[in-house]
């Protein structure tokens, strides 16, 4: 990849002034053990400061990105924003409805969001098959002691 | 205890029938998620910590240890008839393997590995056996400061090794040091990077975090990059079994293999890939069969497969013994051995010998099912990768629910596999390694324990962390791990800028 990702020097740039910033709240130094609470999050928030700036030198130098293998990805690294769209609905979808929705309605239109990710456009079918799947899955892992809420809490069942 | 009297014990235990029940089910479970792509043996375990927490411990560390195993298995198998590694640690098997497959040879590579795989695995465990208890004993008298500049080498040596880039390797061990400081600081009692949310003030779950970097993230990944590719098994498999020749050429291999793997794999950063590399370069080397090498020698699928599950065994010996988590697949095992309230060091070989032995006993019961599930089922096992592509990836993701909502169905869990799964995705196409991340989320809160401690009893002098001579040899080599590299670099690229014009 040629491109020069400077984005990526400046959030670790942020995240250490964040964490930093959060750490100066803390005391840095205790009397009994010496290192304070807020110590090492200076450290860790000093440390991503410092490395953020030493990836933007890098960047500028033109060090190449290359992205990682994997199986099942495209010979050329060809990216579909349109899956990664769907995709990322998929895994951002329960944050808003598995409270209210319950695990199996969440999970049913998560396997139909991501399945169409993957190009598969048999939206009842993979629907039916995401709900008897995820309803499989709340009975089973219910059966092995794991909590996955209610069935459908809107309706307070 | 000694060794014998233990293992004795050990096998009393894991030979149990239930004890052997979850055995097979490790062992299975493990050979799926090695044929399997997105989904490894971390993984697994850490989807199965929120149903493993009603087991009994040692019922639930059989599982894990089958599915440790199994999955080095599961990898060659696909490696051979596919030229798909599942695992990072079966692909210099996919060099040599898959040639032999495509030369009809299939059968004979699959039996090699399996059969390699089951030597290495077997001698690993008795190595683990006989070398885990004096280690043990030795960290009794480990320090506070000592165990912090282990803990400091261990930080050092997986940034630099892992990955292509060391500061990448360091971002992701600071990332992963940052979501360790968050909860309730256990010293002081004060919030640390709680941001008013109650939910962390316990801390971040390296369930949702391990989950969220493994699965959400390469799901991300494949489907913006999704490329069908139709597995092409029949061509590949079957073929002549191993010859007499074959023997010949195998067995020496198999026990280089395993001499280099396990102490490799002992080692923090260690890991499989060096020395499955390691051994198919100096089975390369040592070969009188050269012109078979790059066209399917069987020595270079027969040793790098012992290197593989002798580092597996390795990578138990400082987990153990030490508490020290030197993979992504050692740091989840470690956070389980948590949440049953145990703390891998000395004191478990003393306080739950029943649980490590047995633990170790099913290794060589694992071992020798795992031959059995391999060798005659290898082409049964590859038909899993005929799962359609939509629905393995939407199954990962719903298992990846379960793991993280049935956790504490917490919203703020959820967004966070949500954000840390977009940082997964990052991660991958800008090339930084993730284990750091794990390996820093979990060993960063015992550093600054141990770091504590040895301040306090030194009453705040710094000089304390090299005042032993472990802990000054340990620094010492740290600092040579950064440094070396760093300075041989510089003096490459002062050699070449007097040529260039």
């Amino acid at each position: 990849m040629t491109e020069r990702p400077y984005w990526i020097a400046a959030g670790t740039v942020g995240l250490g002034a964040l964490v930093l910033f959060k750490a100066a709240q803390l005391p840095q130094f205790d009397q009994y053990a010496h290192i304070g609470p807020g110590f090492l999050p200076s450290a860790v928030g000093a440390g991503l400061v410092l490395l953020g700036l030493i990836l933007a030198l890098q960047i500028r130098r033109g060090v190449p990105f290359h992205e990682q293998e994997a199986e099942d990805i495209d010979e050329n690294h060809r990216v579909s924003h349109g899956a990664l769209l769907l995709a990322a609905m998929a895994c951002a979808l329960p944050m808003l409805t598995m409270q209210p929705l319950g695990f199996i309605l969440t999970c049913a239109a998560c396997f139909v969001l991501l399945t169409a990710a993957f190009k598969s456009r048999a939206w009842v079918l993979n629907g039916a098959i995401g709900l008897v799947f995820s309803a499989f899955c709340f009975w089973i892992f219910g059966k092995l002691g794991v909590d996955l809420g209610g069935l459908l809490p809107l309706a307070g069942v | 205890m000694d060794p014998v009297t233990g293992l004795m014990g050990g096998f009393a235990i894991a030979l149990q029938p239930q004890n052997l029940m979850w055995a097979f089910v490790g062992t299975l479970l493990g050979t799926t998620v090695g044929v399997l792509p997105g989904i490894g043996p971390a993984l697994t375990i850490a989807l199965l910590l929120p149903v493993t927490v009603y087991l009994d411990p040692t019922a639930a560390f059989i599982i894990f240890a089958g599915i440790f195993y199994g999955a080095m298995y599961g990898g060659s198998t696909t490696s051979i008839l596919l030229n798909t590694p599942g695992e990072s640690g079966a692909m210099m098997t996919a060099l040599e393997g898959n040639q032999m497959a495509r030369n009809g040879r299939g059968a004979a590579a699959l039996a090699t590995a399996a059969i390699g795989s089951f030597v290495a695995g077997t001698i690993g465990t008795l190595m683990l056996t006989f070398l885990a208890p004096p280690i043990a004993e030795l960290a009794f008298i480990f320090k506070p400061q000592d165990y912090f500049a282990l803990m400091l080498l261990a930080f050092l040596s997986v940034s630099v090794v892992m990955g292509t880039s060391k500061v990448r390797g360091f971002i992701a061990l600071f990332i992963g040091l940052t979501l360790g400081l968050v909860g309730m600081d256990k010293a002081s009692g004060q919030q640390r990077l709680v941001f008013g949310l109650p939910d962390l003030l316990d801390g971040v779950e390296m369930t949702v975090v391990l989950v969220s970097l493994f699965a959400i993230g390469e799901t991300l990944y494949v489907a913006s990059r999704y490329g069908s590719h139709k597995p092409n098994l029949n061509p590949l498999a079957g073929g002549a079994w191993m010859t007499r020749a074959d023997w010949r050429r195998s067995w020496k291999p198999w026990l280089r293999g395993t001499l280099i793997g396990f102490p490799i794999g002992a080692l923090p950063a260690g890991g499989s890939e060096i020395p499955t590399f390691l051994s198919y370069t100096l089975e390369r080397k040592l070969t009188r069969h050269p012109q078979d090498f790059g066209h399917g020698a069987i020595e270079g699928v027969a040793g790098p497969e012992a290197a593989n599950n002798a580092a597996a065994a390795g990578v138990l010996v400082p987990l153990l013994t030490l508490g020290l988590p030197t993979s992504a697949t050692a740091a989840i095992m470690l956070a389980a051995f948590q949440n049953y309230g145990l703390q891998p060091g000395p004191m478990l070989f003393i306080n739950s010998g029943d649980l490590v032995w047995g633990l170790i006993a099913s290794l060589y019961i694992g071992n020798l099912m795992l031959l059995i599930l391999n060798l005659p089922l290898a082409g049964l096992w590859v038909r899993l990768l005929f799962i359609p592509r939509p629905y393995l990836y939407a199954g990962i993701l719903i298992f990846s629910l379960v793991g993280i909502w049935g956790v504490s169905n917490s919203v703020v869990d959820l967004a966070m596999m949500f954000g840390v799964g977009l940082l997964g995705y990052v991660m991958r196409v800008y090339d930084f390694p993730i284990a750091p991340v794990l390996i820093g989320l979990i060993l960063g809160p015992m550093a600054e324990v141990q770091l504590r401690r040895a301040l306090a009893i030194s009453q705040g002098d710094p000089m304390t962390l090299v005042s032993t001579p472990l802990s000054a040899v340990l620094m010492a080599l740290a600092v040579l791990i950064v440094a070396v590299p760093a300075v041989l670099h510089w003096r490459r690229t002062r050699k070449i800028e007097p040529l260039a014009p």
